[in-house]
């Protein structure tokens, strides 16, 4: 399990105890981890070059989101964030600063998993597929056509500008403001009604229950993820 | 000296004082009779009559009026020392002297009176407004009493007691800081209760007041009765001057002002008092759970890292730690409603609105709970032409989870169903179930805190989460509601203002690629 192959992780959290448990998880996974308890310590852990970086934003030395900060000055490293269940403002921070994914206090193992191999993935794959298929929906980047069981759906372009923003970041929260401003362009931040009204136009176009969708997920008060 | 004794000696000596005046004019004008004619010394008497009505009013200027004739007929009308008259056109003069002196008199005594009545008022009005100003310090009832017991006596020579009203809305004189004043006893407290409750004024014999006779007034203020000022003459005997009313009843509202100036400071006091035992409480119960938070993700993890280690426990162990796992989620939720609740009890939740369509919350929230949903078959009815409605979503979306976790605790079996409808100017969302329904009678009282439906164990979770539902709904300018449905199973319904959708500019539509 400690092999120079198996993808290195700094998990950065000043709790003893979840270190321990996330350390066993991502063991578990087949990683290897590298600790740290302070902002300060996880700066010099960035050393050893990890592959994901698993931060907590509490951390008693500096403010998290701006670690994040500065660490995007330099490095494109995945960051997923650990953050308090009610701390929605905190999230869009860390995620408008930089980072890929959050998880909410208390989490489960299987989720914590699941998410760290979603950006390891992500990492490896230089994505850029020219098809993209997910339930009974398939995206032909190449020729600009969405079918769904196997029948042409009409969207406008707004709508498909969305659907492939999405596409590309899979797995990937993006908030409202990253998406107001790659689709509609800066000034818009504000217009986050039309993104809403928009999302639930593609949901009805592609999810097969559109009040319960698969796909197109909400992560309320943060922002939109796409899941295969 | 009675007052009344006083009084008619002031009398009679106002009346000497104005036939000595009278006599001094004769004295005086004598010496003048060898150069002016004597009709002009008729003059000198008309003066005297204006002055003396001037200086002791209507009564000794008649007197003077008489004398004045008299004297000038004995002294200054040849024959000379004599009442007779030889030339009989003096007989006019007199009757003209006589009916002017008294016309003078007249006028000069109703100017000395409205004069003196206008220095009265004056000095009325000011001794009012200096007990306003000092009722206007006033910072208890026992001042309050004081102050108007000392005006009373000092200016009306009235006795006067406060009585106000206690907890129970039982009169209760209060006694004056420096103990001046005469308590009644509890023979007035039947009357003043009368009047406390009737609002209008009575007069009290003076068996009555158990003292003296008494008038006895309400303090009325503009928001009800605030209790009864009793005002008693100086002694039994003595009667009480009705003429004094007008003033007492101003004296009455001035203390009714006063009363329930005191009365809202109290008020004020008494919620500052609330504001700051809730702060404190609320502060206390977000660090408790701020601090719960890191030993609940702990032992969460832990449990889970049990629950899936490889290899795999034995089955009763992993089942244990499975079930730990599930105690420490809902210890969590717990937690996490806690905290709101305390948010929203300090008055710091700020709700982040903004539009955005009902259906995208449900789903979070659908989402959201999970597993816990599993078993259960869940219809969702949303109007198809529901309009976006403004609100903070993280919170709308714990009202929704509050109300299935609700349903799906009482009802496991299912079916739940959502619907959401447009009535008017509102949208109603409701979240309904199959199962035992509300016990009758607690439907307003679900939503207090730490209230449930029922009292046996098989569910548990105390009532804090509809409580959070209405405190956000309310937020949200929403109202919130439970009811039994017909068909058997509860109903949580709750509204949203429709409000003013921002206006929209669609793209056209048109085929993707073309951009």
């Amino acid at each position: 399990m400690t092999n120079a192959a198996a993808p290195l992780i700094l998990l950065v959290e000043d709790e003893p105890q979840i270190r321990r448990f996330v350390r066993a998880a991502l063991e578990e996974e087949g990683c290897r981890v590298v600790e740290a308890a302070t902002a300060k310590g996880a700066l010099e852990a960035m050393s050893a070059n990890p592959s994901l970086l698993v931060l907590d934003l509490g951390l008693p030395d500096r403010d998290g989101v701006d670690l994040i900060r500065e660490l995007r000055g330099w490095s494109a490293v995945p960051i997923l964030v650990l953050s308090a269940r009610a701390a929605e403002d905190q999230k869009v921070e860390a995620l408008d600063a930089g980072a890929d994914d959050y998880l909410s206090k208390p989490f489960g193992v299987g989720e914590l998993r699941a998410r760290v191999r979603a950006l390891l993935r992500r990492q490896s794959a230089a994505g850029g597929e020219a098809v993209v298929e997910f339930g009974d929906v398939r995206v032909d980047h190449v020729h600009r056509t969405v079918t769904r069981g196997g029948e042409a759906v009409h969207l406008t372009p707004i709508e498909y500008r969305l659907l492939c923003l999405l596409l590309a970041s899979t797995g990937k929260v993006l908030t409202h403001r990253q998406l107001l401003r790659e689709v509609w362009g800066p000034g818009h931040g504000e217009r986050s009604h039309y993104l809403r009204i928009y999302i639930g136009h593609l949901r009805q176009k592609l999810e097969a229950d559109p009040a319960r969708p698969c796909h197109l997920l909400t992560e309320t008060g943060v922002g939109y993820r796409f899941q295969r | 000296m009675s007052p009344m004794q006083s009084a008619a000696s002031t009398r009679s000596l106002a009346y000497a004082w104005a036939l000595l005046a009278c006599g001094v004019t004769a004295l005086a004008a004598t010496p003048l009779l060898e150069v002016v004619d004597p009709a002009n010394i008729i003059v000198l008497f008309l003066l005297t009559v204006a002055l003396v009505a001037r200086f002791w009013g209507s009564g000794p200027a008649l007197a003077a009026a008489l004398a004045s004739v008299a004297l000038f007929d004995f002294f200054f009308v040849p024959p000379r020392f004599t009442f007779a008259v030889a030339d009989a056109q003096y007989l006019l003069s007199f009757a003209v002297m006589l009916v002017v002196a008294l016309i003078i008199g007249q006028l000069m005594a109703r100017l000395r009176e409205e004069a003196e009545s206008a220095a009265r008022r004056e000095a009325q009005t000011r001794a009012l407004y200096e007990m306003a100003r000092e009722l206007s310090a006033a910072l208890t009832a026992s001042q309050v009493a004081e102050i108007v017991s000392r005006f009373l006596a000092g200016y009306l020579r009235v006795a006067a007691s406060l009585y106000l009203p206690d907890q129970n809305d039982h009169l209760t004189r209060v006694a004056p800081e420096s103990g001046v004043g005469h308590d009644h006893g509890p023979a007035a407290i039947p009357h003043v209760t009368a009047v406390f409750e009737s609002g209008a004024a009575m007069s009290l014999a003076a068996e009555e007041s158990g003292y003296a006779p008494a008038l006895a007034l309400p303090l009325v203020s503009p928001v009800r009765c605030r209790g009864v000022l009793l005002a008693a003459a100086p002694s039994a005997e003595a009667v009480f001057a009705e003429e004094q009313r007008p003033l007492l009843e101003a004296v009455a509202s001035l203390v009714a002002i006063a009363v329930e100036r005191l009365h809202y400071v109290d008020v004020a006091q008494q919620a500052t008092l609330n504001m700051e035992s809730e702060r404190l409480r609320s502060a206390l119960l977000s660090a408790v759970s701020h601090d719960l938070r890191t030993p609940l993700t702990v032992l969460v993890g832990l449990a889970d890292s049990l629950a899936l280690a490889r290899p795999p426990l034995p089955v009763a162990l992993s089942e244990t730690a499975t079930a730990l796992r599930d105690q420490a989620l809902r210890l969590s939720g717990l937690v996490h409603n806690l905290l709101d609740m305390a948010r929203f009890q300090v008055g710091k939740a700020r709700l982040k609105k903004e539009w955005q369509p009902l259906e995208e919350v449900v789903g979070a929230a659908l989402k959201d709970l999970g597993a816990r949903l599993e078993s259960c078959p869940i219809r969702i009815d949303l109007a198809a032409d529901l309009p976006p409605l403004e609100f903070d979503a993280v919170l709308m979306e714990r009202v929704l989870c509050n109300l299935l976790e609700n349903a799906v605790k009482y009802a496991p079996q299912g079916p739940i169903a959502i619907e959401a409808r447009q009535a008017g100017e509102w949208v109603a969302v409701s979240v309904l179930d199959e199962g035992p329904g509300l016990p009758q009678g607690v439907e307003e009282s679900l939503f207090e805190l730490f209230e449930r439906g029922r009292h046996e164990g098989t569910a548990t979770g105390v009532g804090l989460g509809l409580a959070i539902c209405r405190a956000i709904v309310e937020a949200h300018g929403g109202t919130i509601r439970g009811e039994n449905r017909p068909e058997g199973g509860a109903r949580f319904t709750f509204t949203l203002p429709v409000g003013e959708p921002p206006a929209m500019e669609m793209e056209e539509e048109k085929a993707q690629g073309d951009d």
